[in-house]
Formats: structure tokens, C-alpha cells, sequence
């Protein structure tokens, strides 16, 4: 054989490695990294108007995940979550919001397997592989969307831990629309369970527990129009805090991002809302819809979610209202 | 903000403020957030004394003009001084800075809705051009560090569901959101910046699928 050409296969031979990177093998990596790794770190979320820095302390032991989400603003603002239970402390409102889903643990967690086309309304690609400050080598893979109904997903995975150490949040046209950094990450097989604790004075907060109905009644509501891929994935009545009754939660999915509806009788004298808000990295979008208060609720372009809202129809017709007494 | 400038901001949407000082606020206005907001404040109230006490459609104008304020600063100037070229008159003038520049939105949304026979990716790709503020991460250059992020059109009168509400719902939501985000929803949850100050927009900015 010709040296240069054994040459060339040799070269070829030791560069197969590289290629062979593919974005979903690393999102599976991640997934498995996700799953079953306990650490501690401290990470920043930017988006539009805001930059926040926060504490996270995760644990996986004996299959029961932990997890605790804490400003470093001073706010007190916690997010602590067992499993399906999670715990928001609002000191500044004092309140303490308590939601669980139960028998629904998978749903915290879990990736989507995109090898199996559980997500045909995105892309996957292999970026290749980036050095950052604070980490090093990154493996960086990006999720993109096949149209503009849903953000796409850039991140950067670390080569050692498998963990996500940087992810942005952008739309159709790759611009940004939301940015989380980490700044420390540790691995800690050792975490007690006081770190789980809060550190607000509970006895000062009033408890509210948003929970779905336990019983079967299902919401009568359904969309009549739905951004393509979305389908319903779950549904329920619950209770939500501030409201009087219970409200019905419908929830769609493309396998990745979610929306949820949220449909409820407005209080007697409230003026409803109608129009688009955004807080960080979801939005939200409310109408009236046969005198109810629809909000769609995601992590999608308002778009999506006016487009969900005003379709939504009550699933029978609603009964008729009762006549007025009348005097003869 | 100081009294004096409440009442310049006052005499400008009556067309009753002088045209060199007219100048000097149209100015100012380009560059000072706080006096947008607080002119949107003021239309809001204009819109509803003139709107017979119909305060959701005064809302909605008053929205409307906020979030037009939001993207354009520089257009407040350009309409005005359009507006006072027309001769329309003193005290109609600066009210008609504030429909024109509402008119310039709705004109925006309309140019954006019209043609519901296009497909929905069609329309939501020219919906995504003009709304949004600079953002800086392109296809060359998909790692550089934004210095702005996309954002919908601000409004000052908040017309879509309560921060309080909201977050209630978020709550609800957080179990469901998608993996790849479930901590940034999370950390928006935990967040302590103002909610009073969340991004609003009245229907009708986002243009129907």
C-alpha cells in the first residue's frame, strides 16, 4: 500500500472518534447525568429587564429527588421540591404555595428521547465542542425548532460531569430570549437533609395548596385549535391560590415544551384580563371565552399561546342560565 | 420626576405647552423612560376622560400608545412634529400625538394580521420582525454574549393577568414545564425583581396564527 494513502486511513481511523459526536447521544448523556447526579451550585438567569442569581442544591437518593431553589437577592424567596411536591415560599406575600401532582414524579426530570422521534417539531444538532471560563471543555448541542411556535434550546454540556452548565433559550431566528449560567457546580453524593430545609420563618406564612381535584371530574373544556404537534397530554381540576373555585387545567405538549390552560369562573365584580404577559422565561396570554377567564401559561412564543386560548370551547354546551323570577 | 415637568407633560397632551418647550420634552422624552411611562400614564387618563368612562377600550388605547412609545421613542418626535404641521390645532395637537402614535400601532398590527390566508408560519415570521427590541446573537456568530434579549413591546398599564396571579399559575405550571426550562421557571418563581413591572402587552400586538 502507498504510505501516503495508509497514512490518510490511519488519520482517518483517529479522527472517527470526533466525528462520531452527535447532539442526541449527548442530551441522552445529559438526560441519564440529570437523573441520577447529586451537587450543589449557584447559577444566573438573564433575560429582558433582569439578572438573577441563585442557589440550587439537588439531590437523587434511594430514587426520591430533592431539590431546592433559593434567590441570593436577599428576597427570601424559595422553591423547594420532594419528588411530585413542590413548596414556593413568598415571604414578600407571605405565602406558601404548595403543589402536588400526585402519582405524576416522572414528570419532573424526565427528557423527552429524541432518538425515538418523541420530538418531531425540533432539530438536534452537534454544535461541536466550546471551552468555557468557568467549566473548560463543553460539549455544546442545539435544539432547534422547526417553526415559530416553540423556542429552540442551545446547550453546553460538561464533558466531565454530563451536566448542562450553560443552556439559551432563543426563538425561530436563534436570538436570544432567556440565558442560565452556572457559576459553581460541585458534585456532592453527601448532601444532609437539613439543606433541603428553608430558611424562612414558616409559622409568619399563610399555606395554600394547589392541588389537583381528588375525584374524577374532568375539566369540560377542550381547544379547539392547537399549535401544530401540541397535543393534550394531561388534564384536571384543581385548586389554585387566589381563586374561589376550582379551575380547570388543561395541558399540551410537543414532547419538549409545554402549555398550559388554565380556565376558571372570573370573581363576581373582577374586571378579566386579556392581553399578553411575560415573566422571565414564560409568557402568558389571558381572554374570555363564554364569560370564562382563559390564561395560557408556557415556556412558547405568546403566539402559541393566544393561538391556543382563543380556541379554547367548552366540550358540551354550557347550561343555559337560569331565568330571572319574574313578578306577575 | 419633578412637579414642573408633570405639568409640561400635562400642557403637551392638551397643546397647550409652547413649541420650544415642546421641543425640549419631545427630547427628553427620547431618552427618559421613566417620563414615557409617565406619558402613558397620562394619555390613559386623557383616553378615559374622553372615552366616556369606557375604561377597558381607554386601556387598550392607552396600551396601545405605551407599547408604541416602547419600541419607537424616536417617533414620538417625528409624529409630533407631523401632527403640528398638519394644523389640526393647538389643543388638538398633542392629543393626536398620542392617537397618532396609537394609530402607527395599530396600523403595525394590521399590516401584520391582514391576510389570514397565509399560512400561520408565514405570518408569524413577519410577525417576529418588528416588535421585538436589538438582540445580537446571529447565525455567524451564535456564541458571542447577548447584550439584549428579545423582548415583547413593554406596556405601562398592565392589561394582561395580575403578577400576583401569575405567579400562582407558574406555580401549577412548574411541574409540566419542559425540562430544558424547568429551572428557569423555577428561578422566575424565586425571583425578587418587581412584578409590578412585569412585560405587558393588550391583545391585538400578537398577531393571530
Amino acid at each position: 500500500m502507498n504510505p501516503r494513502a495508509a497514512t490518510a486511513i490511519l488519520l482517518g481511523l483517529a479522527a472517527a472518534p470526533a466525528l462520531a459526536e452527535s447532539g442526541q447521544e449527548w442530551l441522552t448523556r445529559m438526560g441519564a447525568a440529570l437523573n441520577n447526579s447529586s451537587y450543589v451550585g449557584e447559577f444566573v438567569c438573564e433575560s429582558a429587564g433582569r439578572s438573577e442569581r441563585l442557589a440550587i442544591t439537588y439531590r437523587v437518593r434511594d430514587g426520591v429527588v430533592s431539590e431546592r431553589l433559593v434567590s441570593l437577592s436577599g428576597s427570601g424567596r424559595e422553591l423547594v421540591r420532594e419528588n411530585d411536591e413542590v413548596v414556593v415560599y413568598l415571604p414578600d406575600r407571605k405565602l406558601a404555595i404548595i403543589e402536588r401532582r400526585w402519582g405524576r414524579s416522572d414528570l419532573l426530570g424526565a427528557l423527552p428521547n429524541f432518538e425515538a422521534g418523541a420530538t418531531p417539531w425540533y432539530r438536534v444538532e452537534w454544535v461541536g465542542r466550546e471551552t468555557l471560563e468557568d467549566f473548560g471543555p463543553a460539549a455544546v448541542v442545539a435544539v432547534r425548532p422547526l417553526d415559530g411556535y416553540r423556542f429552540g434550546y442551545r446547550l453546553w454540556i460538561d464533558l466531565d460531569t454530563h451536566l448542562p452548565v450553560r443552556s439559551d433559550l432563543s426563538d425561530q431566528n436563534g436570538r436570544v430570549v432567556e440565558r442560565l449560567r452556572f457559576s459553581r457546580l460541585r458534585f456532592d453524593d453527601g448532601i444532609p437533609d437539613s439543606a433541603f430545609e428553608p430558611a424562612v420563618n414558616r409559622n409568619r406564612l399563610r399555606w395554600v395548596r394547589q392541588a389537583p381535584q381528588d375525584n374524577d371530574e374532568a375539566p369540560s373544556w377542550r381547544a379547539a385549535q392547537v399549535p401544530p404537534g401540541f397535543r393534550l397530554s394531561t388534564s384536571s381540576l384543581q385548586s389554585v391560590a387566589g381563586t374561589g373555585s376550582p379551575v380547570s387545567h388543561l395541558v399540551y405538549s410537543d414532547g419538549l415544551a409545554t402549555i398550559s390552560v388554565f380556565i376558571q369562573t372570573p370573581a363576581p365584580g373582577k374586571v378579566p384580563a386579556r392581553g399578553t404577559t411575560r415573566s422571565g422565561v414564560a409568557s402568558a396570554f389571558s381572554t374570555v371565552v363564554d364569560g370564562h377567564q382563559v390564561t395560557a401559561v408556557g415556556e412558547v412564543p405568546p403566539q402559541a399561546l393566544e393561538y391556543i386560548a382563543t380556541g379554547l370551547r367548552p366540550a358540551s354546551p354550557p347550561a343555559p342560565a337560569a331565568a330571572p323570577n319574574r313578578r306577575n | 420626576m419633578t412637579d414642573r415637568i408633570k405639568e409640561q407633560l400635562s400642557a403637551f397632551l392638551d397643546g397647550e405647552l409652547p413649541d420650544p418647550e415642546s421641543a425640549l420634552l419631545l427630547k427628553r422624552l427620547e431618552r427618559d423612560d421613566d417620563l414615557r411611562g409617565a406619558l402613558s400614564r397620562y394619555s390613559l387618563i386623557g383616553a378615559v376622560l374622553r372615552s366616556d368612562g369606557d375604561v377597558p377600550a381607554a386601556r387598550q388605547v392607552a396600551a396601545r400608545v405605551s407599547a408604541a412609545i416602547a419600541r419607537e421613542p424616536s417617533r414620538v418626535g417625528r409624529l409630533a412634529r407631523l401632527v403640528r404641521r398638519d394644523s389640526i390645532g393647538r389643543t388638538a395637537a398633542g392629543l393626536s400625538v398620542a392617537a397618532a402614535v396609537a394609530f402607527g400601532a395599530v396600523l403595525q398590527v394590521q399590516q401584520l394580521t391582514a391576510g389570514n390566508a397565509n399560512p400561520p408560519e408565514a405570518i408569524l415570521a413577519k410577525a417576529e420582525t418588528p416588535p421585538v427590541q436589538a438582540v445580537t446573537v446571529d447565525a455567524a456568530t451564535p456564541d458571542a454574549p447577548a447584550e439584549s434579549y428579545v423582548t415583547p413591546p413593554a406596556g405601562d398599564a398592565p392589561v394582561g393577568i395580575p403578577p400576583a396571579e401569575l405567579a400562582n399559575y407558574l406555580v401549577a405550571h412548574y411541574g409540566y414545564a419542559s425540562p430544558f426550562v424547568r429551572r428557569s421557571v423555577g428561578a422566575d418563581l424565586v425571583s425578587d425583581y418587581d412584578r409590578s413591572r412585569v412585560e405587558t402587552a393588550p391583545p391585538g400586538d400578537a398577531p393571530q396564527p
